[in-house]
C-alpha cells in the first residue's frame, strides 16, 4: 500500500493524459519516467480511471490497487486448480468468442482430487479467459468474462 | 525443517505465526477470507490464498478450502493458531492424513481434552485435583449426602445445562433443601431434563493457568503460570505473570504438578492447564491444547519463543533443554485491547484513521492494526495486545501506565480507556482481585 505522505500525484499530468485519451479515442495510456509510472485506463462510458504505482523496493508485494470488476465476470467459488478442458489433451470447454447458454460448463476446478464443474451463470459470449490451464486459483478470483 | 507453513488463522495471531516462521527462514502462506484481503499478515506473507467469503464457516473453518490451499501452494505444515480449527481433532487428523504436519498436539490429546467431562476424569486419574462433585443426584437426600461430601457452599447444576443457566447456590443444608426442588423444576423447563449434580461452589477464586511445552519424546517443561482473573462475562481482559495472589510455594506446587502430569500423558506441543484457586487449593477446570492469546507474557519472563518451539517440536526436534535451564525473570502483564466501546463494550469495527503504538524498553505490541486498515465486523474484537515487562510488578505497572498513555488508535473505539482505569484502581494495583472482581467493580458501566 502506498503511504499517504509519499503519494505525489501530478494533477496536470493526469489531466493531460485523460484529455489525450478523449482526443485520440484510445482506451489506455501508460507513461513511465525513471521509476515512476502512471497508467490511465478508460473503463465505463466516459470516465477514465487512473492507477498510479509508486516504486516499492522491498515493500511487501500484494496490496492490489482497486479496479472496477468487469461486468459478466465469472468468479471462482472455491480454491483449487483450474482446468480448461475435461481431460488433458481433450478440446477446451469453451474458447474466446464462443456463445454459451446459462448452465453450460466453462471450466473445472479441481479441489482435493474432486473435479468441480464451473457453469455459466447466464447466457452470453466468452469475452476473456483469465486463467491458464492447470494453474491454481483462489476464492473470488476472476476466471472468465462473459459479455 | 519445514520449507513452507500455511497459517490457518487471521488477525494478530496470524501475524505472530508469520513472524516466527520468517525468523526461522520458513516461507509463509496466508489463507484469508475476502474481508481480510488487506490484513497485515496477508500483505507480509510470501503467498496468500483467498479461501472464501467473510463468514468463518465458509473460510477459516472451511477444512476443504484450507487443505486445497495447502495443496496448490505446496505447504508442508499448517499452524492452526488459536480458536477456529485449533482444537478440532478431526482437522488435526485430516491434516495428518494429507501428508501435512499439524503444528500442535496429537489428535488423540485434542480429543481427550476437548470433551470437558472426559478431561476432568483424565485429570483426576492423573492425580490433578478437580472441583469436588459432579455426580448425578436424583433427590434431596442424595443431594445432601453429596453436598456434605464435597463441602459447602455448593452449586446445584443441571446435568444437561449450560450457558450459565440452571445453576443455584446453596450455602448450607437449609438453603440446599430450599433450592433443590426449584433447581429441578428449572432444569426441566430450560433443558427438558431435570437431572442435577452438585459441585463445590468457589466464592472468590482466581483463575490460574500453567503453560506447558512438550516434545512428545519425553521432554516436558512448564513456562510458569498466568493469572487471568480479570474477566468480564468469562472473557479475559488482562493477564499477568507471576500471579500476585499466590506465594512462591503455591505457584511452584501447581507448576510442578502440571508438568509431571503432562509428562505422564506424553503431551506434545504447547498446552495450558487452567485452574481455579481458592484458599490454598487448586481445582482443575480444563486444558487448552493449543497456543493461547496471552502466551506473550510467558515469553517475556522466560525468553522462550513459544511459537518457534511449537514449530521445532512439530518438525520432530527434542526440546533440547530441561526445566532447570529455564530462568524466570521479572514480571509481565498483557492488556487485551478490543475494538469496543470501553463502557458499553459495543463492538466498534471500522477504519483506523490514526495508529501509533507505544515503544521503549520492555514494551511489546502484538497487533495487526495499521493506519488506514479497516477492522472487519465479522470476527472477534481483539485488535491489539499490549505486553509489558518489568523487573518487578511495580516497575511493570508504571511502564504499562506509561505505554497506555502513548497508544493511539483513533477512528474506532477501543478499550484503552478501560485499561487506564484499571491502572488507577487500588485493588488492581494491589493485585487484590478474583474472577468476579471486575464485574462487581465496574457493574454500573458494563
Amino acid at each position: 500500500m502506498t503511504k499517504q505522505s509519499e503519494l505525489m500525484v501530478d494533477g496536470d499530468l493526469v489531466r493531460a493524459l485523460a484529455a489525450l485519451l478523449e482526443e485520440t479515442g484510445l482506451s489506455e495510456i501508460e507513461y513511465a519516467q525513471g521509476d515512476r509510472r502512471i497508467r490511465v485506463v478508460r473503463n465505463a462510458p466516459t470516465v477514465p480511471a487512473v492507477t498510479v504505482s509508486m516504486p516499492s523496493p522491498s515493500a511487501p508485494a500484494g496490496a492490489p490497487v482497486a479496479e472496477a470488476e468487469p461486468v459478466g465476470a465469472v468468479k471462482a467459488p472455491m480454491v483449487g486448480t483450474a482446468y480448461l478442458a475435461p481431460q488433458p489433451g481433450a478440446a477446451r470447454f469453451v474458447n474466446v468468442g464462443d456463445h454459451v447458454r446459462e448452465g453450460q460448463p466453462l471450466l473445472v476446478i479441481e479441489a482435493m482430487k474432486v473435479m468441480n464443474q464451473i457453469q455459466a451463470p447466464r447466457g452470453g459470449q466468452v469475452k476473456e479467459i483469465l486463467v491458464a490451464d492447470g494453474t491454481p486459483v483462489e476464492f473470488g478470483q476472476i476466471l472468465m468474462v462473459l459479455e | 525443517m519445514f520449507e513452507k507453513v500455511l497459517i490457518a488463522n487471521r488477525g494478530e495471531i496470524a501475524l505472530r505465526i508469520h513472524r516466527a516462521c520468517r525468523e526461522m527462514g520458513i516461507r509463509t502462506v496466508a489463507v484469508h477470507s475476502t474481508a481480510d484481503a488487506n490484513a497485515m499478515h496477508v500483505r507480509l506473507a510470501d503467498e496468500s490464498v483467498c479461501i472464501g467469503p467473510p463468514p468463518a464457516r465458509e473460510s477459516y473453518l472451511n477444512i476443504p478450502a484450507i487443505l486445497s490451499a495447502a495443496a496448490i501452494t505446496g505447504a508442508d505444515a499448517i499452524h492452526p493458531g488459536l480458536g477456529f480449527l485449533a482444537e478440532n481433532a478431526e482437522f488435526a487428523q485430516i491434516v495428518g492424513e494429507h501428508d501435512l504436519v499439524f503444528i500442535g498436539p496429537s489428535p488423540e490429546h485434542i480429543r481427550l481434552m476437548g470433551d470437558k467431562v472426559a478431561a476432568k476424569r483424565t485429570a483426576q486419574e492423573l492425580g490433578i485435583p478437580v472441583v469436588p462433585g459432579g455426580h448425578a443426584v436424583t433427590d434431596i437426600t442424595e443431594a445432601r449426602e453429596e453436598a456434605d461430601r464435597v463441602g459447602f457452599p455448593v452449586l446445584i447444576k443441571a446435568a444437561a445445562g449450560g450457558g450459565g443457566r440452571g445453576m443455584r447456590v446453596a450455602r448450607d443444608r437449609a438453603e440446599l433443601a430450599q433450592q433443590f426442588p426449584i433447581a429441578q423444576a428449572e432444569a426441566q423447563t430450560f433443558f427438558g431434563n431435570g437431572a442435577l449434580y452438585v459441585e463445590r461452589f468457589l466464592t472468590k477464586p482466581r483463575h490460574i493457568e500453567v503453560q506447558i511445552l512438550g516434545d512428545g519424546q519425553g521432554g516436558i517443561v512448564h513456562l510458569g503460570g498466568r493469572d487471568c482473573s480479570l474477566q468480564r462475562k468469562h472473557q479475559k481482559l488482562l493477564e499477568e505473570t507471576p500471579s500476585p495472589g499466590l506465594n512462591l510455594t503455591d505457584r511452584q506446587r501447581i507448576y510442578d504438578l502440571a508438568a509431571t502430569t503432562m509428562a505422564k500423558l506424553g503431551y506434545k506441543s504447547a498446552g495450558t492447564l487452567e485452574f481455579l484457586y481458592e484458599n490454598g487449593e487448586f481445582f482443575f477446570i480444563e486444558m487448552n491444547t493449543r497456543l493461547q492469546v496471552e502466551h506473550p507474557i510467558s515469553e517475556m519472563v522466560t525468553g522462550i519463543d513459544i511459537v518457534r518451539e511449537q514449530i521445532r517440536i512439530a518438525d520432530g526436534a527434542p526440546l533440547g533443554y530441561r526445566q532447570a535451564d529455564i530462568k524466570f525473570s521479572g514480571h509481565a502483564i498483557e492488556c487485551r485491547i478490543n475494538a469496543e466501546n470501553p463502557e458499553t463494550f459495543t463492538p466498534s469495527p471500522g477504519l483506523v484513521q490514526r495508529y501509533h503504538a507505544p515503544g521503549g524498553m520492555g514494551v511489546r505490541v502484538d497487533s495487526a492494526l495499521y493506519q488506514g486498515y479497516t477492522v472487519p465486523p465479522h470476527y472477534d474484537s481483539l485488535v491489539a495486545k499490549l505486553v509489558v515487562h518489568g523487573g518487578t510488578r511495580n516497575e511493570c505497572l508504571m511502564r504499562l501506565r506509561r505505554a497506555l498513555e502513548e497508544f493511539v488508535i483513533s477512528g474506532i473505539e477501543t478499550t484503552i480507556p478501560l485499561h487506564q482505569q484499571l491502572m488507577a484502581s487500588e485493588a488492581f494495583l494491589n493485585g487484590d482481585y478474583d474472577i468476579g472482581w471486575f464485574e462487581r467493580t465496574f457493574n454500573g458501566k458494563a
